[in-house]
């Protein structure tokens, strides 16, 4: 029970963002498709996907790794905020997410009607 | 000492950072916009020489499939074939193998004049609080980390190569001596390390060890002041803060001597904000190795970086800053581990 809430909050998390990168990541192509050439539309759509989701899976671990420590200092500095490792974790897990769609999005539909 | 299960936990999280860091770099490389192939056919090639060249590199391929190409290479360490700079080398084997030991060398002696300097100085200046000597060293901290390389480094080279002529401005040794493997250890032949301080040991030849070392001082000394100011304004206050603590005034109320004191109890606790600087300061050096490799005309990984960004050789690009990336993660691993070692708290 308690693996199955586990994983049901991640992919909560997770896959809301995909989704949305997905719907982004369609809708790009569509609008770009209009004005340039495919093989340039996927290639920067991609690349852009490739880089948010790059920045979310860095800002992730970072946040695993760092994220109890800064928690830690900020106590300790007596400058508590709102930021915590936890929610830190859970934004960056979203912002790899949309990038994911994005990135998805893309191959799918360039595996679907071609590059 | 570290739990086996903190190190494989700090193992494992090395494996995004660095998927993220490969997807981040090969991102921009394809927003940038540049053709490579074009860069590679040179300026008078014709539209069918570029096409066939982006054929053979797979550039006409879908880029889904060209990232998960690339992944796949990274991880096996494999960066593909230079462009521009050696082409068709293999970027690691032919370009930087070569010339990673010349930055990590630099990096290394860098930082260890500004921990060898800083955190004695730091100490001296705590101990002696509001004195002349801690006056001076912030004074000196402060101008440490307001001085870029581009100026300290061309400074101290008129200084010590110029007017005094005690230490040469440029290279890595002297030209007489010829530094080449391998060497002979119990009879077995061993390739070296491409460190030339620890090579010319290796090999036994201790006029080429001095010459090294003379030609590493002034390029190190440049890297590491900034590193020296900032870790001796770091264990100052550091210090400060420790010397303040109740276990301290015990340990003085039990009647040991000051320096043991400091030594013994203050020292271990202080180092831990001290040790995060040194990690961080790390990479940046990694950063600065550039500038300072530029200045003293060393051939290393930031020179090979600058050429491949100029010439638009994109495999090499992308390998260096996978490289750097590496070692940074690395170096902040070990600081993690060496943190866990000064206190166990932290493992939990």
């Amino acid at each position: 029970m308690a693996a199955t809430n586990w994983l049901e909050t991640r992919v909560r998390i997770v896959g809301g963002s995909l989704l949305a990168g997905v719907a982004i990541g369609a809708l790009g192509l569509l609008v770009g498709g209009v004005r340039y050439d495919s093989q340039t539309v996927t290639t920067q759509l991609f690349a852009v996907g490739a880089l948010v989701f790059g920045f979310g899976l860095l800002g992730w671990s970072g946040s695993v790794l760092l994220g109890r420590s800064i928690e830690t200092v900020h106590r300790h500095l007596d400058r508590e905020s709102d930021w915590t490792e936890a929610s830190s974790r859970r934004a960056m897990a979203r912002v790899a997410g949309f990038g994911g769609g994005i990135m998805g999005a893309v191959t799918v539909v360039g595996l679907l009607f071609g590059p | 000492m570290a739990s086996k299960w903190f190190v494989i936990k700090r193992l494992l999280l090395l494996i995004p950072v660095l998927i993220g860091i490969s997807t981040v770099v090969f991102a921009i490389l394809h927003l940038g916009g540049n053709d490579p192939a074009a860069v590679m056919a040179g300026q008078g090639a014709s539209q069918e020489q570029i096409e066939t060249i982006r054929s053979e590199l797979g550039f006409d391929d879908p880029i889904w499939v060209q990232y998960t190409r690339f992944l796949s290479d990274v991880s096996q360490f494999d960066f593909g074939e230079s462009y521009v700079l050696k082409p068709g080398q293999p970027v690691w084997g032919s370009i930087l193998a070569d010339k990673l030991p010349v930055t990590i060398e630099l990096a290394i002696y860098g930082q260890l004049f500004g921990v060898m300097l800083g955190v004695p100085l730091g100490v001296l200046s705590a101990i002696k609080q509001n004195s002349l000597t801690d006056h001076i060293t912030r004074i000196g901290a402060l101008a440490g980390i307001s001085v870029p390389i581009f100026w300290s480094g061309p400074l101290l080279i008129i200084l010590f190569a110029n007017i005094l002529g005690v230490l040469p401005a440029s290279s890595r040794i002297d030209t007489q001596y010829f530094i080449e493997g391998p060497w002979a250890f119990f009879g077995h032949e061993l390739p070296l390390t491409g460190l030339m301080t620890i090579d010319t040991l290796l090999l036994g030849n201790i006029d080429a060890f001095v010459s090294a070392v003379e030609h590493l001082l002034l390029p190190a000394a440049v890297m590491g002041i900034y590193s020296m100011a900032l870790i001796s304004r770091m264990m100052r206050s550091s210090m400060l803060e420790v010397v303040r603590q109740d276990y301290i005034r015990t340990a003085r109320a039990k009647g040991q001597g000051q320096k043991i004191t400091m030594l013994k109890h203050g020292l271990k606790n202080a180092f831990i904000p001290v040790i995060t600087v040194i990690g961080i300061q790390f990479g940046t050096m990694l950063g600065g190795a550039v500038l300072t490799e530029t200045v003293f005309g060393i051939s290393g990984l930031g020179v090979i970086l600058v050429n491949a960004i100029q010439a638009g050789d994109y495999p090499v690009v992308q390998a260096a800053v996978l490289v750097f990336a590496m070692l940074f993660t690395l170096v902040n691993l070990t600081v993690d581990i060496t943190y866990s070692y000064l206190d166990p708290r932290i493992q939990q």
